[in-house]
């Protein structure tokens, strides 16, 4: 989805998807990394393996030990125990002014006293380049990110956006082999951050340097990135595509964290082939769920419906094989795009229900409104049973 | 468009009187806030600051107070006004003056100098401290001021003389022989002003370090430079504003400086103080005196405005 | 010891202190403007330990009127006081060669000797001295007095110079082959141009009142060839410079020398100084009890100023702090030890070399000033 290398001969299928490549050699090795402040466990035992060329996202909430992790790849924190291989090379000790990789910080920390174009060529003072070769590396950077007219103004005279890119620019110019990017959007408007979002694509694209990116914006993780790493509390919980980790997620946490999801408590109560019957709390009856990985009847689990695959209707749904449940709207949110629902059953458990707004309908045309008795229901596959 | 534009052609009701007057309270209150820096540079500083210039466009004369009066009124009920020149003229005469002038520059200079040498160490390792720590080390930055200055002074006298605790643990290491000279030296003065004025330059240069974005030293060693070159690079030139804030605290009182000199110096090289003390107490020369202090002043208001327009430079950049 | 406990009058803290107490006079101000005297106060302001250890407490008993006592560590400080006008002192002890040109300012009442019955205990000698700055001693009534000389860490000074050495003359000063070999271990010279010109100028066989531009010349001459020789000018340090052996000649005033002996033993240090009044002759000086004109309480004023006179109380004062009295009927109850110590009250042959200093004329007084740092600048 973001940098399209030419196919390998003899390995079509894994350009794309190094990750699935049992022979592909990583990029960057994280392994049984922990970084402990004090008694305070930070980063626990974590392993990654990052791909040449990926555009790899961490994603978690505040205190999930996302930053500490990407400050040990840039070298100003210092794992206490495991190691840190960037490009075969053990880089677990080595200072950060050493390392082939470059930052982008949250704040930018773009160098007040200097102008975009010293800010953007201060990495090169350390190349072996002549005056004009690093002229024109800066310009190269500067037309990369659109602000060649811009070379002389000072920090304060850009607008956040334009501080963005100088930030960006200034991190690419050393040509590293590994770019971390911490929050780069999250100081960004909405509208911008959507523009950004792309162009930070398309620059990847186009000087093919392998990117991690940390965001706890999960929309921004969804768009940007290659593959995702989801931490809580210091470990990783998942790592997929973004595909993966939003409709497959492997936990509780994935799955709550990543978009907003209906988990329903309760306990397996028979299986048939792939099909398994949960008897959830709140929730007349029980309900079916196509889940391929093998579980046991008795088993405690939750079942996971994303809003979007809920139908809501005031008719009796028809479909026999579907899981459906009665209840009352409770709220109703209008995004335009969709509509949100908060659906009450009848156990008193609130159901969310995601309407994809499909019919151009006034507010007396809406087919379901506030108060009505509803109908939801979701077909056996929208539908996950998470374990842990 | 609702209601309340329709009749926006109308004139708006008349507010009540109470309103009114409450907007005008409020509008004189904030009036007189915005006026009390000002009174108070009126009061403490311009006037006292006039009344020495009047002293010093007059004649010393045995009276009391021991100076001309620059106005009188004449028999015809005119009102004549006498002003002396004679006073500047005087300072200008007499290489004393100048020398004195120009040592305590020249004294204060290289206090400062010092002073940031010694100071920007100690303000940087603060600032890059643990909070808890920080506080502490602030504390202990300013705890030499909770004794006396001159307790301190006459401390380092006691510590300087040939007697003194730093010649005795010299000798008794056999590192030198004879005691050596330090009282009463140049050394002794500058150890004197650097110690005395350490904490005004550490504390602006603290405020500027602390408010560093960390972030900029991880950018730039990210970028490829050791520490020293994220100092020159980064740190040096974004603490210009404490440094120019810290010298100027240091070098206006030192310039001025009296006790430590008159306590620990060389007599043989006086400062304009020690020539201003002396035409004020031994002399009893007020005019003559007064012109030496608006002439110190003036001296010294050169550095201050430059330090204003640097300040409103990086105000201006700032926004 | 006695002594022990008694600081100089000439303390420490002079150069500080008189550097921070500009014009603006503000002790006693709150009691002005009302009540002659009915108001049982009196303003004193006199130097710091300079008095009996009970005078204070003794006089408010008697009398029932509150003593306000304020003290200064330099004449200085008075003189910028008074010359601002409204001190709110109602007594006010002060040098005599600084009367008269506050006087001529008209910074202070005449007194009413009549009320004074202690007046004719006085020295009838003293007296007359002070007549030159204050004709018929209508404004001052004189306290105690002194001289300036010089003070010898002996041992030092005759390992140097040998046995034979003219310690009573200012050639241990002046002349270069005395100096030099005294520079190694300290020479230090009053910071005081009112007291050390006059002495130098005496000792070319000058007027020491000389207002001849020339004159003070040769004393700047006579500086030059042994300035790089002293090691400092100083009024207070030699007290603990001298029981430190930081110095070996110190021009000093004449009480100093023996608060200095006594720190020295105070302080388990072995050491001989002596007070010695050059033959050329030296200054005196008399500190004088004076009532501004606008005192509050002048009545009260007067009431302490006799009780000064009376001869116990002027003599305890005198065995407290060293100095010798103006107060001729107290001499008699003065200790004995001191009374016979000539460096304090000195015999008459030695009282014959001592000279008054008087008020010079503004030019004059600038002249010296200037000649002064010309000394110290070594130019």
């Amino acid at each position: 989805m973001t940098a399209a290398p030419a196919p390998q001969p003899g390995f079509p299928d894994y350009a794309d998807k190094p990750w699935l490549d049992p022979k592909a050699r990583p990029f960057v090795e994280v392994e049984r990394v922990v970084k402990k402040f004090g008694d305070f466990i930070a980063v626990n035992e974590v392993s990654l393996k990052i791909y040449r060329q990926e555009l790899f996202c961490l994603l978690g909430g505040s205190g999930c030990g996302k930053t500490t992790l990407l400050r040990m790849l840039a070298g100003f924190e210092n794992p206490t125990s495991g190691r840190i291989l960037i490009d075969g090379q053990d880089m677990t000790a080595t200072p950060p002014y050493e390392r082939p990789v470059n930052m982008m910080f949250q704040s930018y920390a773009l160098f007040p006293h200097m102008s975009v174009a010293q800010n953007v060529g201060y990495g090169l003072k350390h190349e072996k380049m002549s005056k004009g070769e690093r002229t024109d590396r800066v310009h190269e950077m500067l037309a990369l990110v659109k602000l060649e007219s811009f070379a002389r103004r000072k920090p304060h005279q850009l607008s956040g956006g334009q501080r963005q890119r100088v930030a960006l620019a200034r991190s690419l110019a050393k040509n590293p082999k590994l770019l971390l990017l911490d929050e780069p959007l999250g100081a960004l408007d909405k509208k911008l951050r959507e523009q950004t979002q792309f162009e930070l694509m398309n620059i990847q694209a186009k000087v093919g340097v392998t990117f991690v990116v940390v965001t706890h914006d999960q929309e921004e993780a969804m768009a940007l990135s290659t593959r995702i790493a989801v931490m809580d509390r210091g470990s990783v919980m998942q790592v997929g595509t973004p595909t993966d980790v939003y409709e497959f997620p492997n936990c509780r946490f994935t799955a709550d964290f990543v978009g907003s999801i209906n988990l329903f408590e309760g306990i397996v109560t028979t299986i048939a082939g792939s099909v398994v019957t949960v008897k959830a709390d709140g929730v007349e009856g029980e309900l079916e769920v196509d889940h391929p990985t093998p579980v046991t009847v008795g088993t405690p689990v939750a079942v996971a419906v994303r809003p979007e695959k809920i139908t809501i209707s005031r008719e009796t749904p028809t479909d026999p094989d579907h899981n459906c449940a009665e209840g009352q709207v409770l709220d109703l949110g209008y995004f335009g795009d969709r509509s949100l629902f908060r659906v009450r059953l009848a156990s008193g458990r609130i159901v969310l229900v995601s309407h994809q707004n499909v019919r151009r309908a006034r507010d007396e045309e809406r087919k379901v409104d506030w108060d009505d008795k509803v109908w939801l229901s979701w077909s056996p596959r929208a539908a996950l049973v998470l374990t842990e | 468009m609702s209601a309340a534009a329709e009749p926006s052609h109308a004139l708006p009701p008349p507010r009540p009187l109470g309103y009114r007057l409450a907007d005008f309270a409020s509008r004189s209150w904030q009036a007189i806030l915005l006026a009390v820096p000002y009174l108070w540079l009126l009061v403490f500083f311009l006037a006292p600051f006039l009344i020495v210039v009047k002293i010093s466009l007059a004649l010393s004369e045995i009276a009391l107070p021991p100076y001309t009066s620059l106005w009188q009124w004449t028999e015809d009920g005119a009102l004549s006004i006498q002003l002396y020149f004679q006073n500047y003229a005087y300072l200008i005469d007499d290489t004393l003056y100048l020398s004195g002038y120009l040592n305590a520059l020249k004294i204060a200079a290289i206090s400062t100098a010092l002073c940031l040498i010694v100071g920007y160490p100690i303000a940087y390792g603060i600032a890059r401290s643990a909070p808890t720590t920080r506080n502490i080390l602030l504390l202990l930055v300013i705890l030499p001021f909770w004794t006396s200055f001159l307790l301190r002074i006459y401390a380092w006298m006691g510590i300087l003389n040939k007697q003194g605790l730093i010649n005795n643990v010299l000798v008794f290491f056999g590192v030198i022989d004879q005691p050596i000279e330090m009282m009463n030296t140049d050394f002794a003065v500058y150890l004197g002003i650097v110690y005395s004025y350490l904490p005004f330059m550490v504390l602006p240069l603290y405020v500027t370090l602390e408010k560093m974005d960390p972030s900029l030293w991880e950018a730039a060693m990210d970028l490829g430079s050791r520490r020293w070159q994220v100092f020159v690079d980064v740190t040096l030139p974004l603490s210009v504003p404490g440094i120019v804030a810290g010298g100027l605290l240091v070098f206006i009182p030192a310039t001025g400086e009296y006790v430590i000199p008159a306590l620990l110096g060389n007599p043989s090289s006086p400062m304009i103080g020690r020539v201003l003390f002396d035409e004020f107490y031994s002399n009893r020369d007020w005019p003559v005196a007064s012109a030496v202090a608006v002439v110190l002043l003036i001296l010294l208001v050169v550095p201050i405005l430059m330090f204003q327009h640097y300040q409103m430079r990086q105000a201006e950049e700032g926004k | 010891m006695k002594l022990a406990v008694t600081i100089c009058r000439r303390h420490a803290l002079r150069l500080a202190a008189t550097a921070c107490t500009l014009a603006l006079a503000t002790p006693g101000l709150t009691t002005a403007a009302f009540a002659q005297d009915a108001e049982k106060v009196v303003n004193v302001y006199n130097w710091v330990d300079y008095i009996g250890e009970t005078t204070i407490a003794d006089f408010e008993k008697e009398t029932g009127i509150k003593v306000v006592y304020d003290t200064y560590d330099a004449s200085e400080t008075v003189d910028a006081k008074m010359m601002a006008g409204r001190s709110g002192y109602d007594v006010v002890l002060h040098g005599s060669n600084f009367m008269q040109r506050l006087i001529k300012s008209g910074v202070f009442q005449k007194i009413a000797k009549d009320k004074l019955a202690g007046y004719g205990n006085l020295d009838p000698e003293i007296m007359k001295v002070l007549a030159d700055a204050d004709p018929g001693n209508e404004y001052g009534v004189p306290y105690m007095w002194g001289t300036v000389g010089l003070t010898y860490n002996m041992a030092m000074v005759k390992e140097r110079l040998g046995e034979d050495a003219p310690l009573d003359t200012l050639d241990i000063l002046f002349k270069p082959e005395y100096a030099s070999k005294l520079a190694d271990c300290g020479i230090s010279v009053l910071e005081s141009p009112t007291d050390v010109i006059p002495m130098a100028l005496a000792y070319l066989g000058k007027d020491p009142n000389s207002t001849n531009p020339a004159d003070y010349e040769a004393v700047v001459e006579l500086f030059k060839p042994i300035r790089q020789y002293i090691k400092t000018f100083d009024s207070a340090n030699y007290l603990n410079a001298l029981p430190n052996k930081e110095l070996c000649v110190a021009m000093t005033w004449s009480g100093d020398y023996a608060t200095a002996s006594t720190r020295a033993a105070e302080a388990g240090v072995d050491i001989e100084l002596a007070y010695f009044i050059p033959k050329s002759g030296v200054p005196s000086w008399f500190d004088v009890w004076m009532i501004p004109a606008d005192a509050p309480h002048p009545e009260n004023a007067l009431i302490f100023v006799d009780y000064m006179l009376r001869p116990q109380v002027i003599a305890d004062a005198t065995n407290f702090t060293y100095y010798a009295n103006a107060n001729k009927a107290a001499t008699e109850l003065v200790a004995k030890e001191i009374v016979e110590d000539t460096a304090i009250y000195p015999n008459a042959e030695t009282m014959a070399r001592l000279f008054t200093r008087n008020e010079l004329p503004p030019a004059a007084d600038r002249i010296r000033t200037r000649a002064w740092s010309k000394i110290k600048t070594g130019q």
